[in-house]
């Protein structure tokens, strides 16, 4: 995807793990200086000062910190409106010192509670998602 | 007592006004002018000429600046103009920034003010939001603040054990206040339990009522110094303490902050009674900015009035109305049920109780706590108290 069609918003530091997913792989910003893992992503490194910071791809599994169901979207996200309701979450990566990455519910929602173990499916880029590859996650069972 | 602290008690808010209330897109006025028409009904209050404010601060986007609004108001010398960052989360720290310029000489009559009208500016994103989520959240569907607060609601009633029932009790004690406030959105419209859970689901565990409204209109209070103060025709609401920023491990990090459940007030409020030299117990009355209702059930849980573990013995409908609550919250209805110009009415209302003029006044009320937006990645808090708090 052109960097000139992302989104402004927020730090703005994130372009390697929108590049990351382009290329079928899931990374989270790591501090070169401390080894310390950084999301969201930012410029420099406030534990230890260094501006070098790299992108360390992951498996992507984790848990869910916390989730709603939306039932209503504004209209900044109305390509979503057809996927009225909806479950976003937050996924806790313990692989990645507990980062939490905002995602869509994939499939069967049973099983759907805080600390219930996912896995991540790279996603196209769609309307959808304004055109961005992105993370999606599916429940895989307590017994994982 | 603190009786260092060159803030305590070193300002007062002398005029207090609010434009009614219109249903978003309806005002018949611009916001310009409905800003200008605060700042003047305020002056009134205060029995100050307009052309005599030399200070202007607001928070958030405010787009009505100080250089707009002086050829309207005549005046007679701008000397200080700011605005405090973030959105809701920047109202107590707006009335701080206030209070410093009197203190420091900077000014002498200092308006705080917000303005917001649909028709000439996009609240929601540009107002509110101003056009800054981030793309992680954006592409996965979620765009309003509401979707994020909803999260955060979730885990603090699944994970930290707050009872769901708390998030009701506060929407309904701003219903409850507005059937008193003929000017309240939800005036003549009482919720009780069978409606609140009827009402339909936004995004869960919010239901339409636990979401604040959507309005326009304008708000404005004006500070001098406390030695002014008690020359002028009001009785003055004097500032003890305010404090803003964000702890260590907060600030813009996108949901990554800790603790993840609470919404900012921690430290500040640590700040905030030690300046003060009075605590959570002390408090008469409270305005608990409520963009959604579980966002207010965590800034009570964060300025210490209870914990999470004792949260459902203390948000109950009867500990939070007036007159003999123990923590009467949100007097005129707040944000749910009066009205919103981005929690600005609830500075408003936190000096009418200490003036005795609420429509839902707690007897004798002495010390009047306003908090500012909860959840936003700076945010603030300020304790109004009577002459016999000093």
């Amino acid at each position: 995807m052109n960097t000139t069609s992302r989104i402004r918003g927020g730090i703005g530091a994130d372009e390697g793990y929108w590049a990351a997913l382009e290329r079928g792989e899931f990374a989270i910003s790591r501090c070169s200086g401390c080894n310390r893992w950084m999301w969201p992503a930012h410029w420099r490194c406030g534990h230890c000062g260094s501006w070098d910071i790299a992108w360390e791809a992951i498996e992507p599994v984790g848990r869910i910190y916390t989730w709603t169901r939306n039932h209503a979207v504004s209209d900044v996200v109305r390509e979503r409106r057809v996927d009225v309701p909806f479950v976003t979450l937050l996924v806790e990566l313990p692989q990645a010192d507990g980062a939490r990455v905002a995602g869509v519910l994939l499939g069967d929602e049973s099983g759907l509670r805080i600390g219930a173990p996912v896995k991540g499916i790279i996603l196209p880029a769609d309307e959808r998602s304004k055109g961005y590859v992105t993370m999606a996650w599916q429940i895989i069972g307590d017994a994982a | 007592m603190s009786a260092h602290n060159p803030m305590r008690g070193s300002t007062a808010i002398v005029g207090i006004a609010q434009t009614p209330y219109y249903k978003r897109g309806k005002s018949p006025d611009s916001e310009m002018k409905l800003a200008l028409r605060a700042i003047v009904a305020a002056c009134d209050d205060a029995g100050i000429d307009p052309a005599d404010i030399d200070g202007f601060v607001s928070y958030g986007s405010e787009r009505n600046t100080a250089q707009q609004l002086l050829p309207a108001l005549g005046t007679r010398s701008l000397k200080y103009a700011a605005l405090a960052w973030t959105h809701g989360g920047g109202i107590p720290a707006a009335i701080g920034i206030a209070a410093q310029a009197i203190i420091s000489g900077q000014a002498e009559v200092v308006v705080v003010y917000r303005a917001m009208a649909e028709a000439s500016n996009q609240r929601l994103q540009v107002a509110v939001t101003q056009g800054d989520t981030p793309a992680q959240f954006l592409v996965n569907g979620i765009d309003m603040v509401l979707q994020r607060s909803a999260m955060r609601s979730h885990r603090m009633i699944e994970h930290d054990g707050v009872p769901r029932e708390t998030l009701e009790a506060v929407v309904r004690a701003g219903y409850h206040h507005a059937q008193n406030n003929p000017g309240a959105a939800g005036y003549g419209q009482p919720v009780d339990h069978a409606a609140y859970e009827a009402s339909r689901w936004i995004s869960e565990p919010y239901h339409l009522f636990d979401c604040s409204r959507e309005s326009d209109g304008a708000a404005a209070v004006i500070l001098v110094s406390a030695e002014r103060a008690r020359t002028m025709q009001q009785k003055p609401a004097y500032l003890l303490a305010t404090a803003m920023g964000a702890s260590h491990a907060a600030g813009s990090r996108e949901d990554n902050h800790e603790p993840y459940t609470s919404v900012g007030f921690i430290e500040l409020a640590e700040r905030l009674w030690a300046q003060s030299g009075y605590g959570p117990q002390d408090v008469d009355v409270a305005q608990i900015y409520e963009n959604f209702s579980g966002m207010a059930v965590a800034s009570i849980i964060d300025h210490g009035f209870c914990s999470a573990e004792t949260a459902g013995a203390f948000i109950r409908l009867e500990n939070l109305i007036a007159p003999d609550g123990k923590l009467p919250i949100n007097t005129s209805g707040g944000n749910i049920a009066d009205g919103f110009i981005h929690g600005m009415g609830l500075v408003v209302e936190a000096v009418r109780q200490l003036r005795g003029t609420s429509c839902n006044q707690v007897p004798g009320a002495r010390l009047s706590l306003m908090a500012g937006g909860p959840g936003d990645s700076v945010t603030s808090t300020a304790l109004f108290g009577s002459a016999d708090t000093l």
